[in-house]
Formats: C-alpha cells, sequence, structure tokens
C-alpha cells in the first residue's frame, strides 16, 4: 500500500476518464477549497493584530527617542493619529512598553493608549491606561503585589510606582478614573485573561502607587 | 466521510499528521505574509485618502464621569411648577422650585437647571411658608458673601447664579428638616416667530456635557460629575449629577399656558408632551400638561399657528419705564419669489459622541440622507463626522453624482456614535478657509450641542468663517440652544430643532428652503430724525425665507416713522412703521436690556476688553435687575432658624439623563482591552484543519 500512498497527490491526473463525471467529487473540493481560503484569512488576520501590534512598538520605540530629544507629539508613522507620551517598564518580568497617546481602539492596537482627560503618567493625580490583555498587557496577569513599575517620562526623568492591589470590575465602573488621591497609576485591560473573544463586560484592573521609599522622581538610569 | 480502509493505520495516521502540520505551516506563514502585505497597503491608502484626521488635540476621549457628585440622601426633592402668559410674540414665565428637606438633617440644596437662551430673569422671590422674601441683584461676588454670611448665621437664604446663558443655578441654605423652601423666579423672553408659526420653548435639564481639557483639581467644594478642567474652567458648575435611568425619573415639572396670540389662532400642538388644551376665545387658548406632572428630562415645545392672513406682518409694542420708551419691533419681509437657485457647496458635520447615542443620531441620519438626497447636480459636497477626532469622507468637496451621494449615503449609515465631543477639530476641517469658489458654500452642523466649551468654539467660527455660512440643526430631546443660536449667529446661518424622527421631513424641509432661497441682506434701521435711539441687535442679521426683524430699542420719545430696509437678489425692500401706532406691552425693558448685555458680552470676543464690559454689564444688569454671567439675585430670611449646634449638609439636587440618551454610551466605559486576534488564529486553524482533512479524504478514496 505505502507506494499507492505516495502518489496520492498526483492521484487525480491518472483518474480513469469514465468515473471523472462522476459528480460528487467536486461540490466537496470547492467547499474544502473555500474552507481553506476563509482559514487563511482568518488566521492571517488574528496573526495580523499580534503582528501589527509587536511591530508597531519598534517604530514607536524610535518616535520616543525622538521625544526624548525633544520633539513634540513625534508621530512614528506619518499618518499616525496618535504618540508616544511615556514609557512604561516591569523590571521584574522584563517588559518594556510605550504608552501612546488616547485608549480607543485605534490607538491600543499599537500599544497600551493613556486615557485622555487623566494626567499624563508621571504627573501627579490618577493616570489611567489601558490595553489588550492578549497583546501588550498581557503582562498584567503576572503582576504581584509589590511589583515595581517604571515611568520614563519626556524629560527623561524616571517615577517608581509599587503595584498596591488588582480587581476585576465591570466596565461601567469608571471611579477608578477618579482624580483625588496620590500619584498612582491605574491599568486596565480586560479579564478573563483566557477568553477567546474581545468584548466581554469584565476588566481586570491594577492599581500601583508612587513609591514612597524611593523619593519618586529619579534621574535616568542605564 | 472517512471511508477508506487501510491495512496499516498507524503509518497512515503518521503521514496524514505530517501532511497537516506541513500544511498548516505552509498555510500560517502564506497567511501571515499576504495579511501584512494587504494590511499594510489598506493602511497606507486609508491613511492617506479616505480619512484625514484632524489629530490636532487629543484629550478627553471619553465624557469621564471623574466624581461621584453630590447627591447623597440628604439631597432636596425638588419640583418645578412653571406658568406662561403669552401676549403676541412676548412670553412671561414665573417658574416656581420648590426644594423638600425630606431628611432630618438642616440642608443646603444646589440645582442646575436651564431656562431658555434668550431669558431676561429679572426677579426672584424666595417662598418660607407663606411669607414671600424679595432678593437683591448684587454683583456675583457680593451676592455670594451675603448668601454666606447669612448661611452661616443660621438664616434662610437663596442665590441665584448664571454659568451660560441658558444655564442656571439656584442655591438654597438653611433648609430645616422635613421643610419647604421656595425659589420662585420670573423671565421675560421674547418668542421665536418662523415660518408662519410662533414657537415657546422651555428646557428642563442640563444635559451631561463633554468638557474638552485636561482635569485640574479644584480646591474648592465638588459638587459636579466632573472636575475643572484648563478650558472649561467651570466645568464642575454645569454638570450636576445625573441619576442613572433605572434609579427613576426625578424632578417632576407641571406646566400651564395662558395664549393670548392677539389674533385669531389656526392651531396650537405640543410636539413632545401631551397637552389639554381649552379654547377661550379665537385668540386665547389655556393649555396644561395632560398627565399634570412630567420628570425633567427633555424640553418642552408649544407651536402656535394664527390663522391664514391673520398673522401681522408688523408689530411695535412699547412701554414707558423710567422716563424712557422701551419697544420691541417686529417687522415680516413678503416671502421671496422663487429666484434662479444658486450652485452650492455643502459641508454636512455630523456629531457621533456618545450623547447621540439612541434616538438622537437616528433623527440626524435620517436629516443628513435627506440633506444628501436634496443636493442638486453642479453642487459640490462633502461630509465631516467627529466625536474624539474628526474625519473628513472625501479630502476636497466632491461634485453631486449618484456614484458619489450613494458612497455618502453609506458612510453615514456606518457611523456610530460613541466616544467624545472634539468639536473644534470638526469646524477647523469644516471651516478651513475654503470659499467654495462662484458656489455659496455652506456648512451645516448636526449635534446635540452638549459642550462645556462654547466660548472657545464661538470664537473659532468668528474667525474662521470667511465666506462661508453656518446652519446648526439641534438633534435630541435636550439640545444646547445657547450653542445652536449663537453660533448660527456668528455663522450668519439659521438654527432649527429636530426632537423627534417623524419631524426630520418637516424641519428639513424648511431648513432647504432657507438654504435654497435668496437671502434678505444688508438691513438697516432708519429711526427717524431728532429720535435718540440705542437698539439691539445693532447689526442686523441676514434673513433667512420665513425669518422675521426682530429689534428691541429704547427711545427718547414716540414720533415719527421707523423704516427698516434690506436688499435681496438685487431688488430693494423696505418697510415704514409709525412709532405713535404702537401696543403697550409690559417687560420690554428688561428685553432691551437683555437684548444690550448680550451685545456687550458679545463685543468680548471682537477684543473689547473684558474688565470694561463687566463694569458696564453690572451697571446694566443692576438698573434693569437682571441675573447676568456677572451679576445675580440673593434673598436672606432675616430670622435665624438654623441653631448654632445644628449642622448644614450640602448637597447638589440630581438630575434625569435627557430622554433618549444612553447613559454608558455619554459617560463612558473603561476602556476595552482585548482583541479577537486568539479567536480569529484559532478559528482560522480548525478551519485549515478541517479543509485539509477534506481534502485529504477525498484523496483517500480514490484509493479505496
Amino acid at each position: 500500500m505505502k507506494p499507492d500512498l505516495d502518489l496520492a497527490w498526483g492521484a487525480e491526473c491518472a483518474w480513469p476518464e469514465g468515473r471523472a463525471e462522476r459528480p460528487p467529487a467536486r461540490p466537496w473540493k470547492y467547499l474544502a477549497l473555500a474552507l481553506l481560503l476563509t482559514g487563511i484569512l482568518q488566521f492571517g488576520h488574528g496573526a495580523w493584530i499580534q503582528a501589527k501590534a509587536w511591530l508597531a512598538q519598534v517604530l514607536i520605540a524610535q518616535a520616543w527617542s525622538r521625544t526624548l530629544n525633544g520633539e513634540q507629539r513625534a508621530k512614528p508613522w506619518p499618518w499616525a493619529d496618535t504618540w508616544p507620551v511615556a514609557r512604561l517598564i516591569a523590571p521584574r518580568l522584563g517588559t518594556d512598553l510605550y504608552v501612546l497617546a488616547g485608549a480607543d481602539g485605534s490607538a491600543i492596537a499599537f500599544g497600551p493608549g493613556h486615557l485622555s482627560g487623566t494626567p499624563v503618567p508621571g504627573e501627579s493625580g490618577n493616570s489611567v491606561i489601558g490595553g489588550h490583555r492578549d497583546t501588550h498587557l498581557a503582562f498584567l496577569r503576572h503582576v504581584k503585589q509589590g511589583d515595581e513599575l517604571l515611568v520614563e517620562r519626556p524629560d527623561r526623568t524616571r517615577v517608581a510606582y509599587e503595584v498596591r492591589d488588582a480587581l476585576v470590575l465591570d466596565k461601567r465602573d469608571v471611579w477608578v478614573t477618579k482624580q483625588e488621591g496620590p500619584r498612582r497609576l491605574t491599568l486596565v485591560t480586560c479579564f478573563p485573561f483566557d477568553a477567546l473573544r474581545a468584548g466581554g463586560p469584565q476588566r481586570y484592573v491594577v492599581f500601583a502607587f508612587e513609591s514612597k521609599n524611593r523619593g519618586g522622581e529619579r534621574g535616568t538610569r542605564g | 466521510m472517512l471511508s477508506m480502509q487501510t491495512k496499516n493505520p498507524g503509518a497512515n495516521a503518521r503521514i496524514v499528521a505530517f501532511d497537516l502540520i506541513a500544511f498548516v505551516a505552509l498555510a500560517a506563514a502564506i497567511a501571515l505574509s499576504a495579511a501584512v502585505v494587504l494590511t499594510a497597503v489598506v493602511l497606507l491608502l486609508a491613511g492617506r485618502a479616505e480619512a484625514s484626521p484632524a489629530g490636532e488635540e487629543k484629550q478627553g476621549a471619553l465624557l469621564l464621569r471623574t466624581m461621584e457628585g453630590k447627591a447623597s440622601a440628604s439631597a432636596p426633592l425638588l419640583s418645578t411648577d412653571v406658568s406662561f402668559r403669552v401676549s403676541g410674540m412676548v412670553a412671561r414665565a414665573r417658574v416656581v422650585q420648590t426644594f423638600h428637606n425630606a431628611s432630618a438633617d438642616w440642608v443646603e440644596g444646589v440645582y442646575v437647571f436651564p431656562l431658555p437662551e434668550n431669558a431676561a430673569v429679572d426677579r426672584l422671590q424666595m417662598r418660607v411658608g407663606e411669607r414671600l422674601i424679595e432678593s437683591e441683584i448684587r454683583e456675583r461676588g457680593a451676592a455670594r458673601q451675603v448668601f454666606d454670611q447669612a448661611r452661616a448665621s443660621g438664616q434662610r437664604t437663596a442665590l441665584m447664579d448664571q454659568e451660560r446663558p441658558n444655564i442656571f443655578t439656584t442655591r438654597v441654605a438653611n433648609i430645616g428638616p422635613q421643610e419647604l423652601i421656595a425659589v420662585e423666579l420670573e423671565y421675560q423672553q421674547s418668542l421665536r416667530y418662523d415660518n408662519g408659526r410662533y414657537s415657546l420653548r422651555f428646557p428642563m435639564v442640563v444635559g451631561p456635557r463633554y468638557l474638552p481639557g485636561n482635569l485640574r483639581v479644584s480646591a474648592t467644594e465638588q459638587l459636579g460629575w466632573s472636575l475643572n478642567t484648563d478650558q472649561v474652567l467651570d466645568a464642575a458648575r454645569i454638570t450636576p449629577p445625573v441619576l442613572r435611568p433605572e434609579a427613576g425619573p426625578v424632578n417632576p415639572v407641571s406646566i400651564r399656558v395662558e395664549l393670548d396670540a392677539g389674533v385669531p389662532i389656526a392651531q396650537v400642538a405640543s410636539p413632545y408632551h401631551r397637552v389639554d388644551i381649552r379654547s377661550l376665545s379665537p385668540s386665547k387658548r389655556q393649555i396644561e400638561l395632560a398627565a399634570g406632572a412630567v420628570p425633567a428630562n427633555k424640553d418642552f415645545e408649544l407651536i402656535w399657528e394664527p390663522q391664514g392672513g391673520s398673522a401681522p406682518q408688523v408689530a411695535w409694542f412699547t412701554e414707558h419705564k423710567d422716563g424712557r420708551h422701551y419697544g420691541l419691533l417686529m417687522v415680516l419681509p413678503p416671502a421671496a419669489a422663487p429666484g434662479t437657485r444658486l450652485a452650492r457647496e455643502v459641508v454636512f458635520v455630523l456629531d457621533t459622541s456618545g450623547s447621540m447615542a439612541g434616538a438622537s443620531i437616528r433623527q440626524a441620519k435620517d436629516a443628513l440622507e435627506l440633506a444628501l438626497a436634496r443636493l442638486a447636480p453642479g453642487d459640490r459636497f462633502n461630509v465631516i463626522e467627529f466625536n474624539s477626532t474628526a474625519q473628513t469622507l472625501f479630502a476636497d468637496a466632491q461634485p453631486v453624482n449618484p456614484r458619489n451621494v450613494r458612497r455618502a449615503a453609506d458612510w453615514v449609515q456606518s457611523l456610530q456614535a460613541r466616544g467624545g465631543t472634539e468639536m473644534a477639530a470638526a469646524l477647523r476641517l469644516a471651516l478651513d478657509g475654503s470659499d467654495g469658489g462662484t458656489r455659496v458654500r455652506q456648512v451645516v452642523f448636526l449635534t446635540d450641542g452638549a459642550v462645556g466649551n462654547e466660548d472657545a468654539l464661538f470664537r473659532l467660527i468668528r474667525e474662521r468663517l470667511g465666506d462661508t455660512r453656518l446652519f446648526t440643526i439641534g438633534i435630541g430631546s435636550a439640545p444646547n440652544s445657547h450653542f445652536m443660536s449663537k453660533a448660527a449667529q456668528l455663522g450668519r446661518g439659521t438654527f432649527t430643532y429636530i426632537g423627534r424622527i417623524d419631524e426630520v421631513q418637516s424641519k428639513m424641509g424648511e431648513l432647504f428652503a432657507k438654504l435654497e432661497s435668496p437671502v434678505l441682506k444688508g438691513l438697516e434701521v432708519h429711526w427717524p430724525q431728532g429720535v435718540r435711539a440705542q437698539a439691539w441687535p445693532a447689526r442686523i442679521p441676514d434673513l433667512y425665507a420665513g425669518e422675521p426683524v426682530v429689534i428691541a430699542a429704547a427711545l427718547e420719545q414716540l414720533e415719527g416713522e421707523v423704516r427698516v430696509s434690506g436688499m435681496r437678489d438685487a431688488k430693494p425692500w423696505e418697510a415704514r412703521v409709525p412709532l405713535a401706532l404702537n401696543g403697550s406691552g409690559a417687560g420690554m425693558g428688561s428685553l432691551w436690556a437683555r437684548g444690550k448685555v448680550e451685545a456687550l458680552i458679545d463685543s468680548i470676543r471682537e477684543g473689547a476688553p473684558e474688565a470694561e464690559v463687566r463694569t458696564q454689564v453690572i451697571e446694566l444688569a443692576t438698573a434693569h435687575r437682571l441675573v447676568t454671567k456677572y451679576t445675580s439675585f440673593v434673598a436672606v430670611d432675616r430670622t435665624p432658624a438654623r441653631p448654632s449646634d445644628a449642622q448644614l449638609k450640602l448637597a447638589a439636587v440630581p438630575t434625569n439623563l435627557p430622554e433618549g440618551w444612553e447613559y454608558d454610551k455619554v459617560f463612558g466605559e473603561l476602556p476595552q482591552g482585548a482583541t479577537d486576534s486568539r479567536y480569529a488564529m484559532l478559528t482560522g486553524v480548525l478551519m485549515l484543519l478541517f479543509a485539509f482533512s477534506m481534502l485529504l479524504a477525498q484523496r483517500r478514496r480514490s484509493f479505496a
């Protein structure tokens, strides 16, 4: 049987003529091909979301270095409608990300987004950052109480934060954007982390407060 | 399906598995590279041709409820009773706001509410039991001082401030446990006369506004749901707490109108509320809400039409007060003969912010679709949508042809209402300095006007208008009337309201007539020789089809005749009105003073120093007892009420969400934080596996 199997790919060409007119073979083939094409597109769509998310960070890194050199609203690509406003580092997890202006869908496809209307990360007050649980903010599931988060600002200074708490909330719990209280980061992503589809009502919110023992703002390191 | 028979199933399965893996890997590689290339192309094209985001500002993505607002359990219950006396084209309203403290504490209640944008509030009394305490008009800061002092010494006291021409705040302190205190205010207003119909509008709720800018932590008391921002310095004062619709409607309002039209009435209608109408005489009606009281969650409107031919073409009412005559003049030019239709360039601007979600966006889309269908060959057009950012459909205005119109209609239908209201970005795109060449350039702006930075927008319109004309269409149940009328005035266009889906047809029809008919321009008023007159508005705006000239004037004597002249379609028009032929009308002095205050405040936008204007407004408003942005009413009951050891609790009166609005779309949600990438990849792989096994199965079958 083995030789026969090896010929399987070419077998159709050798099909006896009289039997080729048998109809059932065709519709199956077309269906399979259609399915194949849809599968490719569907997979490509998913892969592209991931690829775009991480490729964009490379371009954004360049825009950020321009920002550090004094450029205002440095766009990572010419037609971008967003720009990096801060750099976010989680040293223990080795995460290094650029935070973009605006937490709307068009921005957070490329990086975690700073929710407009709240103070820019590093400023006093409550800076809210949103991002996708399956791309940039996937690291949040591994964040633990006491973890250090660093924010680099356009003036090259860094502010250290300490993770205090994480809560599973509803998307309507907009109170987490409240401004009273000390300097802090509020990181928002979707929950549960392993859900397949987007659009659920739950949010995973991580609260990080400015580290008092480290004296807050520091100069550039490394 | 897999019906093949083999003698060596183990080897077979291994090969199938190998094939599958190889195939999937290949497919994935092809898919990824194809997707990268395709999407890069699409991104490039989309970024260049289709959308041109304004991208200048990126602030206030959502209307964030950053504060709880101080609507606590101790907030007083509020009910409002409104009675109107309408005579001819003027209405006098008495608004009674009753604060009922149902708690066991002493309470200070704060209520932020709307009034018509042209209301001249000239009286306020505070009722405590049977006693009515008259208020004084004071400079705003001084009034607040009087109020604070009275509050501290335990006296019952009431204060009324103006936040915007159509937003006011009443504050009542030292309401005892289980006690009622009423604030009774009165205002004078000239009515809108357009297309042969009078309309009386009474707004009931200040809808949640979008506040652009960065938040500022304010040191003073925080009563609103928003903090002040660097672009809206008083955001906290215009954002009363909003109840979730599930919490049930609050703030009942009853309305009663005594209507004396002066001429026989053909019909009376209330489009948004059911009313009972009693006919007292051919020209008099009495109107009441059929339900008795309704929740304060949308505008009330009463429309009446005089019988055919009986509507006056000229009206002149005067009042003699303090040695001066104050008058209101109305002249209706005859309808224009249908002239040649001018070629136009029309830019439609559609507000797709979160506050438009629900009924409003449906009305706006219908209206826009009707307008697109109405465009004529030879015209050019474009469409702009805006929420947190603004985008144009075409890079430049495009000729009207079935393909372009179809494309625009499809695009409009696909838009969704969500996000912020960055109106400045949209106005910059619409008023970009293009003049339409030989065409008349018109911008039609569909919005609910739910923003807090009106002044900045007005300045922008004034600076960038050029030869363009701006027409506003106020959408929804509680549009911002101040924005609609002032933007249209500065835009040298006109405004209209659409509050229900079944009004779209008729209201748009009227607007099309205005857009397409020749305008009456260069209007001037010539007072008779020797009569010293001061009239507002000083410059009379161009008139569109169906609109009258309305002027408020102060004169020394009533002699001779006043002449109003203008040009339409290069033909002169003139009307003469003998000044002695006047009807008498109370409250004309307030209307005149209100007109002058508005003109003075407008002059700040034209560069007049604010300090000077402020002094003038305070002087004028004090003489005429008017509430303005610089002057407030304060009333104090001399007898102390609250024992010095009892605490006073401050609470804001909560308001309803305007009817048809969607709470979550307005106040936003936390950002969405997930993509469908894993789902897409997983389903993609499953499909590939399935397709592959089908193909494989077929091949195997051929050897069976």
